[in-house]
């Protein structure tokens, strides 16, 4: 028994001699890479060419007429190349942390564009993470653009976003309970505690109650921002607001759990409560749009820069529009659709329409204020 | 005995079978609620949970056509097979050298298996990414079968250890007294006994890996798993036909394994009608079903 | 006489098993550790290893409420599961007979069909206008504004329900083994189920009680999924937190940091049960016993 302990001992000694080089030697490798530098040295510029091999797309779900007859399909026979079209941005965030690490290393893990929003885009540039567009690779793009679309405050002349789609943010009540809801204020009634939600994208939710009191987010301070969160984490804390969503108050509408809830216009199409409707605040709605954008090491940016023109093509627009219901950035898309979609304020704002709306941005001190938000959420 | 009094003690006979048999049923309700909204009618073919429109079949009858759903479920069923596989199999091998053999480094073995459950899965997920990208792993299938065995392995040693525990080594130093080798005596002896552990520890680990997201999503390049084209369509309405195919993954499960049983009664009864040679009958073994 | 090849065979049994735990687990956590210890944030230019330990009190402070409220969702959901696995562990492993392996698999299908489809599947039952809620109000059983949805509740509910096969199986594993013999005996002996069940059913199986604990509690803990599904404003846990530090604010030191913590505070609760079940019941040291 005994000099088989011994001998025991002595194997084990072996094992733990092997376990502490190993994780030595990993740790040295480890320690030798770091954490690597923020991608520095210049931006390259996508480069065009003939538009043929393949193509791998990053988009959010439901943003595409699928099918045999769809946008996907009509571009692979027109041009002959193989396209892969992934849905998986489902949250700008979620997106953007499982490809950070990638993009970190200039790499863009396969994909040659991203749809993200606005300000995703924004962050993207700034950390790097993109490539330029020479607006004279796409000219079926910059000839049709809606105007006001052309000069967004965030990429001044469209050098690395090309907008896919647009939406506006406001405000879905149920007509049949809560049909005198017309702002955000309302929202805080308590009359209706417990039976609102708010959107949990701080870009969506802050700058409406901001519109609410006045305050234009496109001038806002960081003060101005804490502010219009504390008055949110107070509602919050009350119970006034029942839960903060991502697009699953879509489901709450439906069920009958709430009466409003801040969402997007073109969320129609999955909510079927025939008493739901989007409203367009007093105080405006927030505008945002989704871009494609071309991430640094993407493969074969031809091809992406030909799917950016083709998708510019009126007629295309126009198949897009009548299938996912949100705004074309695309100029006379409006003619080529069916009559009652054209006459759709949501799908086609009028520029009165949209007087009160602000475009989407960033508070100016963008960890101090996404801290204070993210404290309300998980309050 | 009056009819009341009969009641009762019947009720108090069957307590267990009866509580046993709402407990189940709990477990299913969530499953017949999606089986029922399988079928029915939404005007534009996604998912709302509500009967207002009819009832149809016609989501069963084209059950396949949508190829990424297709796709997206394949792959996780062969993800989950190939996990359940590598790590019911690790899982075991560790369970028996922990439970059964002394080493130093035995307490520390323990504690590493235990960590893991602890991390919460987004820690897990980045982490294993960044250390894929670190060391040019290309993200896909293979990066997704590696997170999942990882985090299954600590599942799989808990639970067949619980078998492990306490078990009786009589048997195999029987085995070993009448002339086994060592190897012999685990096939024959060990592995039987611990079978249902063994198939307890991978059930639960194929539910951990076809059922998973976070870690998943991190680490899966542009590869799709069910969870994550869900999570993907759920954005937009989720075609009814997701329900469909995960009630009917759930009938093939089940149906698979009563098959199984069926197979098993033929067998035996084709076995009582013939006679043994003698003394080649297995004797029961005891606590074991075949002595019940 | 035992070879020296047999004396390896624990190394080669466990060899597998460590190798992935420790490159797969081990390696990422030690670039999660160093993480924790950077300062910077990805607008200012990036991280940089500055040893900043102040990371780890400060992740904790004003998260104190959230792992209060884990702890309490994830013990609740451990006793109910407890409450309703052991039952049906027991009723499966013995009175099931040829239907065991097919009863196990009716407790694991479920799995099948996705966290997301079964939670959307369980709001619609809960809905504030479902009937079953109406029952449940007319039984007083819903918090105070009458609904299920959107409360502690209704997440405690999701913990259970999705944990479930976590307890029960590991349950069912080492109740399998149960000897009834011994039962039956203790019943003679103690002329009262009860007292039987207490003085020998129990403590036999006592770590299939242990394993199920552990692999409920311990997921159950950094669970997020069900407090942002089924929670409303008031229910966040701590792996919310987490989620939110590393994905919305990409504070990815506090993250790892916080991280480091709850695992640490995990494993601290887990050794004090432990030591209360007692470690044979955990560790199962044999050689020790027969030495």
């Amino acid at each position: 028994m005994v000099s088989r302990d011994r001998q025991q001992r002595g194997a084990v000694s072996v094992l733990a001699v092997m376990v502490a080089m190993v994780a030595l030697v990993l740790g040295l490798a480890a320690c030798g890479g770091g954490g690597g530098g923020a991608n520095d040295g210049e931006t390259t510029t996508a480069e065009a060419g003939p538009v043929k091999g393949e193509l791998t797309i990053s988009n959010w779900p439901g943003y595409i007429d699928p099918g045999k007859s769809g946008t996907v399909a009509e571009f692979e026979d027109k041009t002959g190349v193989k396209v892969q079209y992934i849905e998986d941005v489902n949250d700008n965030n979620s997106f953007f942390g499982k490809l950070q690490p990638q993009l970190e290393g200039g790499e863009s893990g396969g994909r040659s564009i991203f749809v993200v929003t606005d300000w995703m885009a924004q962050q993207m540039h700034e950390l790097g993470y993109l490539q330029e567009i020479n607006a004279d690779d796409l000219p079926t793009v910059f000839e049709n653009m809606v105007s006001n679309l052309r000069d967004p405050s965030f990429d001044p002349g469209r050098k690395y976003s090309i907008p896919w789609q647009s939406g506006m943010t406001g405000i879905w009540i149920d007509k049949s309970k809560a049909p005198e809801i017309k702002s955000v204020n309302d929202l805080f009634d308590p009359k209706y505690k417990g039976k609102v939600t708010f959107l949990e994208e701080m870009r969506d939710s802050v700058p409406l109650v901001m519109k609410a009191e006045g305050v234009d987010p496109t001038e806002a301070t960081d003060a101005d921002w804490e502010k219009a969160i504390e008055k949110v984490k107070g509602a919050a804390d009350s119970g006034q607001i029942r839960s903060f969503t991502g697009n699953n108050y879509t489901e709450d509408l439906t069920a009958g759990n709430i009466v409003a809830a801040i969402g997007w216009s073109g969320d129609a199409s999955i909510i079927e409560n025939p008493n739901a409707e989007w409203i367009m605040p007093t105080e405006g709605c927030v505008l945002w749009s989704d871009n494609m954008v071309i991430p640094v090491g993407a493969p074969n940016t031809a091809a992406a820069l030909g799917w950016m023109e083709f998708v510019y093509e009126p007629k295309v627009a126009a198949d897009l529009t009548e299938y996912i219901t949100y705004i074309s950035p695309v100029e006379g898309v409006k003619d080529l659709v069916a009559p009652e979609l054209a006459k759709d304020p949501l799908v086609f704002p009028s520029p009165k329409f949209q007087e009160n709306c602000s475009t989407q941005v960033s508070p100016p001190d963008v960890d101090k204020v996404s801290e204070a938000w993210a404290n309300t959420l998980t309050g | 005995m009056s009819a009341p009094a009969r009641a009762w003690a019947w009720l108090r006979r069957n307590a267990l079978p009866i509580y046993a048999g709402l407990a189940v049923a709990y477990m299913l309700i969530p499953i017949a609620v999606i089986a029922i909204f399988s079928f029915g009618a939404t005007p534009k073919g996604k998912l709302t949970f509500a009967l207002d429109n009819g009832f149809t079949t016609e989501y069963w009858r084209t059950m396949f056509s949508i190829p990424e759903l297709n796709d997206a479920l394949f792959t996780s069923i062969r993800l989950a097979f190939f996990s359940t596989l590598i790590s019911t199999a690790i899982g075991t091998a560790m369970a028996i050298a922990l439970v059964r053999h002394r080493f130093h480094g035995k307490r520390l073995a323990n504690l590493l298996i235990v960590i893991p459950m602890a991390t919460p899965e987004v820690v897990i997920g980045a982490s294993l990414l960044s250390m894929f990208i670190y060391y040019s792993f290309t993200l896909g299938f293979s990066t997704l079968l590696i997170a999942h065995v990882m985090f299954s392995i600590s599942f799989v040693v808990v639970v067949v250890r619980s078998r492990l525990i306490g078990f009786d080594r009589n048997l195999e130093e029987a085995a070993a007294d009448l002339g086994a080798s060592p190897l012999t005596t685990f096939r024959t002896v060990t592995l039987p006994l611990l079978a249902p552990g063994v198939v307890a520890a991978a059930l639960l680990a194929f539910a951990l890996s076809i059922d998973d997201f976070v870690i998943s999503n991190f680490n899966s390049g542009t590869t799709v798993t069910f969870p994550l084209y869900v999570y993907g369509v759920s954005l937009r309405g989720i075609p009814v036909q997701v329900n469909a195919l995960a009630t009917l993954l759930f009938l093939v499960a089940v149906i698979a394994v009563a098959l199984v049983l069926i197979q098993q009664r033929r067998a035996e009864r084709m076995a009582a009608v013939q006679p043994e040679p003698e003394g080649t009958a297995p004797i029961p073994l005891p606590g074991t079903a075949a002595a019940q | 006489m035992t070879s020296w090849r047999q004396r390896l065979v624990p190394y080669w049994l466990l060899g597998p098993g460590l190798l992935w735990l420790i490159f797969f687990f081990v390696v990422p956590m030690y670039f999660m550790g160093e993480l924790a210890l950077y300062s910077g944030s990805l607008t200012t230019g990036g991280f940089e290893l500055t040893w900043a330990w102040s990371n780890f009190p400060d992740a904790l402070s004003g998260h104190g409420e959230q792992i209060w409220r884990s702890f309490f969702y994830a013990g609740t959901a451990t006793i109910l599961a407890l409450l309703i696995g052991y039952p049906l562990a027991y009723a499966i492993a013995f009175r099931a007979g040829r239907f065991k392996t097919l009863m196990l698999f009716a407790v694991v299908a479920p799995f099948f069909t996705t966290y997301l489809i079964r939670t959307i599947a369980w709001k619609t039952i809960l809905s504030d206008d479902s009937p079953v809620v109406s029952v449940l109000q007319t039984l007083s059983l819903t918090p105070g504004d009458g609904r299920v949805l959107a409360t502690s509740g209704a997440v405690i509910a999701g913990l259970t329900y999705n944990f479930l096969p976590f307890m029960i199986l590991p349950l069912y594993a080492n109740l399998e083994r149960l000897d009834l013999r011994l039962v039956e005996a203790a019943k003679d002996l103690y002329s009262s189920s009860r007292v039987a069940f207490l003085k020998v059913t129990l403590p036999l199986t006592m770590p299939g009680i242990v394993a199920g604990v552990l692999l409920t509690f311990i997921p159950a803990f950094g669970d997020y999924i069900n407090a942002q599904l089924l929670g409303g404003t008031g229910q966040a846990m701590i792996g919310n937190v987490i989620q939110s530090l590393y994905l919305n604010q990409r504070d990815y030191p506090e993250a790892a940091a916080l991280s480091f913590l709850m695992m640490a505070l995990i494993l601290a609760i887990v050794l004090v049960y432990i030591r209360f079940a007692g470690t044979e019941a955990f560790m199962g040291d044999e050689d020790e016993e027969r030495a």
